[in-house]
């Protein structure tokens, strides 16, 4: 998991916020012409909004406002789980202790100095603002050979090997053969390096991806 | 540059995501920061504070307008920090020509009202480049990260102004019962105490809160660029991976 800090976090609040007063002034235009059950309705509105909107949204699947959805941030609990509906219920209500002395002086200074980034909240209510890995489209690859590794790799070197050919296009070509050559062992080239290690390096990447000859 | 000392485990990140690691990166050196970047502040927050015999509003803009060189100090304790190194105030001191005052004149100057200062600075300080090189360099850096730039920039302005607002609201927490006092009568009246020592004071604890954060974000998001740029995520993994 990855905690979310202020960057990300403030910007997601700001927009929630936009967007609860959007609605709110929305509302009020058509409140306007129903008289005094129209504002009883709208004072109403007010409330839910205020302390419900982000509890309704973070029980969705997604696990996120709008505002945290378009900054890529989802609410979980503290082991990674979906959140709760009590704990979202807390996480929110308690906002009104982040906000005191005034304007979120304590969930600033607790977000900037704690290495989880947790407003009061988040650590009274035991949930965790995270930015939401998601898978991202198939990159374009180069038309490189496919070629098995000469030997058994661990997960992360494998991962290295292909985020090398998917990123190689962006890379320029010096920079690419110093890097092809510190794996060269892959494809028994250690020690060598030039332009043919590097396409069977990334050969390595590509059979790694699924690609065979 | 020596990728496999970096204190920093790479991957690719967002730019704002490159932020919150500059906020954690700051939190492990604090320890070097917070006092070098004392060393600094403090005997610039009290000149700026004498200041105020000219003008009421003169301490806030002076603090304001010396912040760049403020950073520096903050930036070259992070560098450091991100290959492991604690720094002391006798290593600043011996290192006051490079960090204080290469090229101060266009940090104050022409660069001081740049909306993406903290990405840029490791630019300007850390990489020595020529003039002419520096503008290509500059471009290249924040290519496609001007925006995010801006916004992590803003934020730390609005989480300034947040904790201004916050401890100067302190007064009217504290203050005793029935002798609350009206914000007519810090601000005017016979002596403004709000606008005289009030609002610089409070600015100047924000300032020093805040500042290092500020620096610590855009210098990971820099990290975060050339990262990028030249794949060094990948060579942290091949050295460890493949041992020469």
């Amino acid at each position: 998991m990855r905690p979310a800090g202020l960057n990300p976090r403030l910007y997601a609040f700001l927009l929630d916020w936009v967007v609860r007063l959007a609605v709110i002034y929305g509302v009020a235009v058509v409140a306007e012409f129903l008289g005094g059950l129209g504002t009883a309705v709208w004072l109403i509105l007010i409330f839910l909004l205020e302390w419900f909107y982000p509890v309704a949204f973070e029980l969705l699947p997604s696990g996120a406002t709008p505002g945290k959805r378009v900054f890529g941030l989802k609410v979980v609990m503290d082991n990674g789980l979906p959140v709760t509906v009590a704990a979202s219920v807390t996480r929110n209500l308690l906002r009104f202790a982040d906000f005191l002395p005034f304007m979120y002086g304590f969930a600033i200074v607790t977000m900037l100095t704690r290495r989880d980034c947790k407003r009061l909240g988040d650590v009274a209510a035991a949930t965790l603002v995270v930015h939401d890995s998601r898978a991202t489209g198939r990159p374009p690859l180069q038309d490189v050979a496919p070629l098995p590794p000469v030997r058994p790799l661990t997960p992360s070197t494998q991962a290295a090997l292909v985020a090398l050919a998917v990123r190689a296009p962006r890379l320029t070509a010096e920079r690419l053969d110093e890097l092809a050559a510190m794996a060269a062992a892959v494809s028994n080239d250690a020690g060598r390096s030039g332009r043919d290690v590097t396409l069977r390096v990334l050969g390595v990447g590509h059979w790694i991806l699924g690609r065979r000859p | 540059m020596q990728i496999d000392t970096l204190a920093v485990r790479l991957r690719p990140r967002s730019p704002l995501e490159a932020a919150d690691l500059g906020v954690r990166l700051c939190q492990d050196a604090a320890r070097s920061v917070y006092p070098c970047f004392a060393a600094v502040a403090l005997p610039v927050f009290l000149l700026a504070m004498a200041s105020v015999e000219i003008a009421q509003w003169l301490p806030t803009v002076v603090v304001w307008w010396l912040k760049p060189w403020l950073d520096r100090t903050i930036l070259f304790v992070l560098s450091r920090a991100a290959f492991g190194q604690p720094t002391t105030l006798a290593q600043l001191w011996r290192a006051q020509g490079e960090v204080w005052w290469r090229r101060l004149w266009l940090s104050l100057s022409v660069r001081r009202l740049s909306a993406w200062r903290s990405l840029t600075d490791p630019v300007y300080q850390l990489e020595g480049l020529s003039l002419g090189l520096t503008a290509a360099r500059v471009r290249q850096i924040r290519h496609r990260h001007v925006w995010s730039a801006m916004l992590m920039t803003q934020t730390f302005m609005l989480t300034e102004a947040a904790l201004l607002v916050s401890l100067l609201s302190l007064l009217f927490w504290l203050a005793p019962a029935g002798q609350t006092p009206s914000v007519d009568m810090l601000l005017g009246g016979q002596s403004p105490w709000l606008a005289i020592h009030g609002i610089p004071i409070a600015y100047m604890a924000a300032v020093f809160f805040v500042e290092p954060f500020f620096v610590a974000a855009g210098f990971a998001m820099y990290l975060n660029r050339r990262a990028e740029l030249e794949a060094w995520d990948i060579e942290q993994e091949f050295r460890r991976a493949f041992p020469r």
